[in-house]
């Protein structure tokens, strides 16, 4: 009794709500169930990740790095050598220490040719990482970049322990050991996979004692689970699912906006598609402002012209694009449609809105004489069997910096290359935005290269999302930021009342 | 054939089921005449509009009008099973006829096919045909005919063994007549009824399990008004705009319920007597 008075004495004095409830998050089960417990992995089980492992540098609620495991970084002035000190005293789950060592082992795997990670191709930047002391990491570049700690800041760039993975750069770690505030306990992607609260977290014991993490598939099951007290959140609600929990006092919503998007994909390698002209007509025949508000409500989106770096971002370009149902027409007639084009679009509810857009799409493009036929998918297993595998189909991302999304999506040998972008001149745009230390400079580059999507490329955005969530309000302690940056750690859970 | 049409009208039960059933295959006949509005016309400013004077039915998610979707929704729906309730009676009926008449290991044998088929969970069975063949018409029209004829063949075979055992069949063997003779003049004739109400009724479980289809993306595609996609598109809406889920509801129940009351009134007409007479 003492000492359980005396924890709680302690706890209270460090301003640390804890509680022995258990979070219960849903997961989209968006890979069937061969979802990986590795940061880096193409099939990357998200929800578990983000809680089991720490990043080096992590966004701040500004947006702009902040310190997760590094303390503090500093470059060369030509950029190209960056220094991380690390953070002191900080564990494994399984008790081993973080040092350096885990820093050049996490950063060099993601250049694996047999993991080949989305990751590969912006991070394949790094040249090699030399450990400077246990507790100072020095990256060196094979180029500049002036923006490198953006770099590291993604969701995936998580740091692993290399004893525990064997050391071993060209394979797949699934041990689950991290030094995030959650450790593994059961993992079972396709039913409900167990975290427990670890207790020496850097930045104190987690809100909650334990977190489940329970596969829905379907958006609606997930909301039905919310409603019935299955879960505690749900993320990205449509805006015709909001006002079921926006005026009850049992939940919260939050709105916040983001650089997510939900869009259609043209593989430009593949006809018709690989007809420059064809893909603008498409996109031309959008009316993005009506899109949005059918799509996603009145005030759940930002219009953009097909290039995917958010209004929020350093490094947007101001591009106009109306919508222009003649200029199509006369671009479908050059490229040889003069009758019309008929396509197939495969679609699935793998993002909010996903196949509402498709079908807001299908009525403008036809006023251009552009017949779109919807083939259904299955949610389960879409990212594994349609997407990237057909040449028009919806995809999702969430938001990205603008030099991680150019990297990522638009390189030519990305991973997640999914137009099959395949330009050496935007490769080379793409390197010169790294290089360039002028800002103003940086900019026009990355402007440039939004310009050039807009014109040619094969990827329809026709806005970012406002991203909503709801939660019990037995919740506390979720800020309102990108779903990437939630700190699960800080949420405490109620154990009675609404 | 008149005399017929009579006794089912004479019945409330019959008169209710062949009205719901002809008034639904008029509106999907002459639902673009009646419809005020064009089914797939968005509007961003009218979205989930409750019912009213302008829009009867209210409007859902895309600001499409309801009633206009609802009365295109049996088009497609209609169209489909019924082309497939005509394979599978014409297909099953025959099969079942010719089984119940010849007996014997032909019979028997192909009835542990029969029972193999049956014993199968036929959606899934659907689902992975769709899936190899592509949803639309061209591949659901002959697998539900399939399927549902399956079923068909099971009664028709029994009710063709006790009229294959009929003094008149037997006398007609004894004359020397040929197979196909004895089932065209003498079996048949006397299981059209059967076949008639049998059809009736699997048309009506046909349109759910279109509807049903169409619920789970295998149907119907975007845009096309069809019931089941319409309630699988608004199906999140219940408590805040129930009218998209409801209508479409109301309409599929209404035309499935009008089928059955007809046939159980076409098999009372003729004699029949569905839940003995017919077991499945």
């Amino acid at each position: 009794m003492k000492k359980s008075l005396l924890l709680s004495a302690a706890l209270v004095m460090a301003g640390t709500a804890v509680s022995a409830e258990t979070l219960r998050i849903p997961h989209e089960l968006g890979y069937g169930g061969s979802e990986s417990i590795d940061p880096i992995s193409p099939q990357r089980f998200y929800e578990a990740i983000q809680n089991v492992y720490s990043r080096l540098v992590r966004q701040g609620e500004d947006g702009r790095p902040s310190p997760d495991l590094a303390l503090s970084w500093e470059a060369t002035p030509d950029a190209k050598e960056w220094t991380f000190k690390l953070r002191e005293g900080v564990t494994f789950h399984n008790g081993n220490a973080f040092t350096a060592e885990d820093v050049a082992f996490s950063l060099m795997r993601t250049q694996s040719e047999t993991i080949d990670s989305p990751t590969k191709g912006v991070m394949e930047i790094i040249d090699h990482v030399e450990v400077v002391d246990p507790m100072t990491a020095k990256v060196v570049l094979k180029q500049t970049h002036a923006d490198f700690p953006l770099l590291v800041m993604d969701y995936r760039i998580k740091m692993l322990d290399a004893e525990t993975c064997g050391n071993e750069l060209d394979a797949l770690c699934e041990s689950g050991v991290g030094t995030g505030p959650f450790q593994l306990v059961d993992y079972d992607p396709l039913g409900t996979t167990t975290l427990k609260r670890f207790d020496n977290y850097y930045n104190g014991p987690a809100g909650t004692e334990n977190m489940e993490l329970i596969a829905i598939a379907d958006q609606d099951a997930r909301v039905a689970a919310l409603q019935a007290g299955q879960i505690d959140f749900i993320y990205a609600l449509s805006a015709e699912q909001t006002p079921l929990f926006a005026n009850n006092p049992n939940f919260t919503v939050q709105s916040v906006p983001t650089g997510r998007w939900v869009g259609l994909v043209m593989n430009t390698q593949t006809a018709p598609f690989d007809d420059p002209r064809v893909r603008k007509a498409i996109r031309m025949t959008a009316d993005r402002d009506a899109l949005g508000k059918l799509v996603y409500g009145k005030d759940g989106f930002i219009t953009s012209c097909d290039h995917p770096v958010w209004s929020g971002d350093q490094y947007r370009a101001d591009i106009d694009c109306p919508r222009d149902i003649e200029g199509a027409k006369a671009l479908l007639a050059e490229a040889g449609y003069a009758d019309g084009l008929t396509v197939e679009l495969f679609v699935s509810d793998i993002s909010e809105g996903a196949v509402k857009m498709a079908e807001v799409l299908q009525n403008q493009a036809k006023d251009a004489g552009i017949t779109i036929e919807l083939i259904q998918a299955p949610s389960d297993g879409y990212w594994g069997d349609v997407w990237m595998k057909e040449a028009f189909f919806a995809t999702g991302w969430s938001q990205r910096p603008a030099d991680q999304i150019l990297n990522e999506a638009y390189r030519s040998t990305a991973a997640w290359n999914e137009t099959g972008w395949n330009s050496s001149e935007f490769d080379a745009q793409l390197d010169a935005a790294r290089g360039e230390l002028d800002f103003d400079a940086r900019k026009a580059v990355y402007g440039e290269m939004q310009k050039t999507l807009w014109e040619t490329g094969g990827s329809f955005i026709p806005v970012h999302l406002n991203t909503v969530r709801a939660f019990s309000s037995k919740l506390s302690g979720i800020q309102p930021v990108e779903d990437f940056s939630i700190r699960y750690e800080d949420v405490v859970k109620s154990g009675s009342g609404s | 054939m008149m005399n017929l049409l009579q006794t089912v009208i004479s019945r409330p039960s019959g008169a209710l089921g062949l009205g719901l059933t002809l008034f639904h295959v008029l509106m999907a006949l002459f639902a673009p005449w009646i419809a005020p509005y064009d089914p797939t016309m968005q509007n961003a400013d009218a979205i989930l509009l409750a019912p009213s004077f302008e829009h009867w039915m209210g409007t859902d998610t895309l600001g499409r009008d309801v009633f206009s979707r609802v009365l295109h929704g049996g088009r497609l729906a209609i169209a489909v099973t019924f082309s497939a309730a005509v394979i599978a009676t014409l297909w099953g009926g025959f099969a079942g006829i010719f089984f119940g008449t010849v007996g014997g290991r032909v019979d028997e044998f192909s009835m542990r096919i029969v029972d193999a088929f049956l014993s199968m969970p036929w959606l899934l069975f659907l689902l992975l045909i769709i899936s190899i063949g592509g949803a639309g018409p061209v591949t659901i029209i002959p697998t539900l005919g399939f399927f549902y004829g399956v079923a068909i063949l099971r009664v028709v075979r029994g009710a063709a063994m006790q009229v294959a055992a009929r003094d008149f069949v037997t006398a007609a063997k004894a004359r020397g007549e040929r197979l196909w003779p004895v089932i065209a003049r003498e079996v048949f004739p006397n299981l059209s009824d059967i076949l008639l109400v049998e059809g009736a009724m699997r048309w009506s479980w046909m349109l759910l399990a279109f509807s049903s289809l169409s619920f789970l993306g295998f149907g119907a595609t975007p845009p096309t008004p069809d019931w089941g996609l319409m309630v699988a598109q608004e199906r999140g809406l219940l408590s805040t705009a129930p009218w998209g889920v409801f209508w479409p509801c109301f309409a599929l129940s209404s035309l499935i319920i009008g089928i059955n009351l007809l046939a159980d009134a076409i098999g009372k007409a003729l004699g029949l007597d569905r839940a003995t007479a017919i077991a499945v």
